[in-house]
């Protein structure tokens, strides 16, 4: 189902995800990311501010050189914009002061990702990609000082977790909200009440039945059986896709408000496999009034309201009102 | 408050005013039991439409004089449950299982005539 998902600024993105101080905090201190690392990363900033323009030409030659990546770079103007975005980000790697504005960036980052649907395990590769290559810059800055280019690389690898750990949340959040935006458009989908003849009523129901929309549903109907002083409801679930025990009570439930409101309910469209499980779970459905189909319903309600369909001369069924015959005989 | 109790052709109607405490439920309850008999009556229709609650209490005691006025003879339907009431009654699990119920005045007289017509044609046939 389509969605518009609201955009959300970074700052509250942040907010959303709970990323706090003292979270930001503690994630650091998840990755052992201290002053030291600050400190070694700082001391990068001339390496990567020199061979920004090398990796990242790299990168996305990387990029490129893949369909599944390559697709999402095809307009030139958007490839130079990103890869400016991406420069930035080299740089500010080795800038230090990794608070809640470096944060904010990454969310952006991350959420920009997630929106034109860069998948995870590529934006997961792209950071392996600068590992790769920073390793390499690192062996060659430092000839023969191969633990002085290792611990400078670990620093790296915290802050790049970290970043990763942001974008991955990023990831989970958006896809959550809309799961979120989804279920709920589910839960609005409107069950109308029709009216199919006097005082005949049909209310098809299309979607999961939650409590929630369950409650909605029976609060509308009991509305409209006073409304159109309702003798018959035919309650139509052949678009309710699960029918489990707590379903099952709703619609007892239902029935049973309505039956005080001196309307009787007819189940339809229970379909067999639905009929199985309700009988596996061992519902007690004696007061489920359940027809086959929504005509048998139809059909159950005319003798219930005493009509009958009756085809006139040329063929064209008409509607016969069997109680206004009996009392003109 | 006590409930004004209508005689009706062969019918009683009792149209409930106002909110009921327990007491004046029983009362009604023991008012009616008592009337059916004395005016041989066949049918007790009860309005509840200005209730806009019922609860385990007043459904038990509907439920049960109900049984009390079929035991004297005579036939009860409850008339004018509103939407709200009908509502939180399945949500709290009370049931007036046994108890016809129809949606108001006019249906209940209705269904009374029908129970009527169906006693005649029976004692007829």
């Amino acid at each position: 189902m389509a969605v518009t998902r609201p955009r959300v600024d970074a700052d509250a993105l942040a907010d959303a995800i709970g990323l706090g101080p003292e979270e930001l905090a503690m994630r650091k201190g998840f990755l052992e990311f201290g002053d030291d690392d600050v400190h070694r990363l700082h001391a990068m900033y001339g390496l990567t501010h020199e061979h920004v323009d090398v990796v990242i030409e790299a990168f996305y030659e990387h990029l490129m050189s893949f369909p599944e990546t390559a697709a999402f770079f095809r307009d030139p103007r958007l490839l130079e914009h990103v890869k400016g975005r991406q420069k930035e980000y080299f740089i500010r790697l080795t800038q230090g002061d990794y608070e809640q504005e470096y944060v904010s960036d990454r969310l952006r980052l991350g959420s920009i990702h997630e929106r034109i649907g860069l998948p995870v395990r590529s934006f997961l590769g792209m950071y392996a990609f600068y590992l790769r290559q920073i390793a390499s810059l690192l062996l060659a800055e430092h000839p023969g000082e191969a633990e002085r280019a290792f611990e400078a690389f670990h620093s790296l690898t915290k802050l790049l977790f970290f970043d990763i750990g942001l974008g991955v949340d990023i990831y989970i959040y958006q896809r959550e909200r809309t799961i979120a935006l989804q279920q709920e458009a589910i839960r609005e989908l409107s069950t109308p009440v029709l009216t199919l003849r006097d005082r005949l009523l049909v209310l098809p129901i299309i979607g999961i039945l939650d409590t929630s929309r369950a409650q909605k549903l029976t609060e509308g109907l009991l509305r409209s059986i006073r409304e159109s002083r309702a003798k018959v409801v035919i309650l139509d679930v052949t678009g309710v896709p699960a029918v489990d025990s707590a379903v099952a009570n709703h619609l007892l439930q239902t029935v049973e408000a309505s039956r005080l409101m001196g309307a009787q309910v007819i189940v339809t469209g229970l379909s067999s496999s639905v009929a199985q499980s309700l009988v596996t779970l061992g519902v007690d459905l004696t007061k489920l009034n359940a027809v086959g189909d929504l005509q048998g319903g139809i059909e159950v309600a005319n003798e219930i309201m005493g009509y009958r369909i009756v085809a006139i001369d040329d063929g064209t069924p008409e509607v016969v009102d069997a109680r206004s015959d009996s009392q003109a005989g | 408050m006590p409930v004004p109790i209508l005689k009706q052709g062969d019918c009683l109607i009792a149209s409930i005013q106002s909110a009921l405490t327990d007491a004046d439920l029983l009362d009604l309850r023991d008012e009616l039991a008592e009337r059916v008999g004395r005016y041989r009556s066949k049918g007790v229709i009860i309005d509840v439409t200005v209730l806009d609650v019922l609860d385990s209490f007043a459904s038990r005691t509907l439920r049960m004089m109900a049984e009390m006025i079929r035991l004297r003879g005579a036939e009860t339907v409850i008339v004018g449950i509103q939407p709200e009431v009908a509502f939180s009654m399945v949500q709290l699990g009370l049931s007036l299982d046994g108890v016809t119920t129809v949606l108001d005045l006019e249906e209940g007289l209705a269904h009374l005539d029908r129970s009527r017509r169906a006693r005649v044609a029976h004692a007829g046939g």
